[in-house]
């Protein structure tokens, strides 16, 4: 396999990184104290948009809602950096990751600068961070192959995910310019990473479609669609609604969920992503028009 | 815990899954496939709203939530302590 264009841009992206290098510890000026009245998040990236809820909750219930939704993005990005920072430890400098590995170097100290600067938020204007709901044991995929591009095509979705919010929040002049910065300053560091992901989910796949395997690629183009439905759902948390103060929570994000109105917002978020994998031949259409019929 | 209680859980897992008739009290519900890792978080959701509060998932006591005994007789029987947060 030629692998000439997968050196060329890591080349790049490690120069890239080594240029932009910056201590998280000191990047922030940390305030005191966000006051809760004020948007926390664009009102446009809210689990409420486009529903009645928008439109009928008072702008003070919106605004604390902004301030746990905003919690929840980040305590999601704490535990999905946790995963990630576990599987590519697990495959630096073994063998079939030769090439990548000067630059999972970059990436395991910049995700490890923004756990950090991600938890700080966290635990200082929310008082806490939200736990993770993922099952502790997953059922292991004994195809190393398999897992391997598994594991970094979940990467390359989740980080997508959060890129789409941290491109909007990070230019968006209602938000505090400290959360403007802690968004923007993860999405300078972020593109790297993607771009890296879609060459690395591309090469790993490969293997797999030569295998002529048609069950194998049904099996991973349906667990990637409903990887893409399960990494939007976790947005929907019924104790960010709670602690907003929205009663019957767990009715209000079932409500949300089937609310056709949200339907455009998911398919907003992972367009990219989804375009990609469908070019790739890797998934098979968007997780989000079955939703609707 | 009421009896009725238990019954959401199962229904909720029948609904998720219309090849199957019954789940047994002792049955795996992630080795049978009845849920897996992505519709795990779902579920935990759920048993957090019958339970009324906050359920703490660590790799030494999600066996409970593996099977529906374990899920009436440990996580939801469970009264809201040091590990459990309430949603009061």
């Amino acid at each position: 396999m030629d692998t000439t264009d997968v050196v060329e841009t890591l080349d790049k992206l490690v120069a890239d990184s080594t240029d932009h290098h910056y201590s998280p510890y000191t990047r922030f000026d940390w305030v005191d104290e966000l006051a809760e009245e004020q948007w926390w998040m664009t009102p446009d990236l809210l689990t409420v948009a486009g529903t009645r809820h928008a439109r009928e909750l008072d702008e003070k219930v919106l605004m604390r809602l902004s301030k746990w939704e905003s919690v929840n993005f980040f305590s999601l990005n704490i535990h999905g950096i946790r995963e990630l920072l576990i599987e590519v430890t697990r495959r630096i400098h073994t063998r079939g990751f030769e090439l990548p590995s000067e630059f999972f170097h970059r990436f395991l100290g910049e995700e490890n600068g923004h756990m950090w600067f991600f938890a700080q938020f966290c635990l200082r204007y929310g008082g806490k961070i939200y736990p993770d709901k993922s099952l502790p044991v997953a059922t292991a995929e004994e195809d190393a192959a398999v897992a391997n591009f598994l594991v970094f095509a979940r990467i390359l979705v989740f980080e997508e995910l959060v890129d789409h919010f941290n491109i909007r929040m990070g230019r968006d002049a209602l938000l505090h310019p400290l959360i403007r910065e802690v968004n923007q300053v993860h999405h300078d560091d972020e593109w790297r990473h993607i771009i890296m992901g879609r060459k690395l989910v591309g090469l790993l796949y490969e293997p797999l479609r030569e295998r002529g395997d048609r069950e194998l690629r049904e099996r991973l183009d349906l667990y990637l669609r409903r990887y893409i439905t399960a990494s939007v759902q976790s947005l929907y948390n019924p104790t960010a609604y709670r602690d907003a103060g929205i009663p019957e929570a767990f009715a209000f994000r079932e409500e949300l969920l089937r609310d056709p109105a949200r339907v455009a917002h998911h398919e907003t978020f992972f367009k990219r992503v989804i375009r990609f994998l469908v070019s790739q031949e890797i998934i098979t259409g968007s997780p989000f028009r079955e939703a609707v019929t | 815990m009421g009896a009725d209680v238990i019954e959401q859980v199962r229904s909720w897992l029948l609904a998720r899954n219309p090849e199957v008739s019954a789940i047994g009290w002792d049955e795996d519900l992630i080795d049978s496939r009845l849920i897996d890792s992505l519709d795990f978080p779902q579920l935990l959701l759920l048993l957090e709203e019958l339970a009324g509060r906050e359920l703490e998932l660590t790799p030494e006591n999600v066996v409970a939530f593996r099977t529906l005994r374990g899920i009436r007789d440990r996580v939801l029987a469970a009264s809201p302590g040091a590990d459990a947060v309430s949603h009061e």
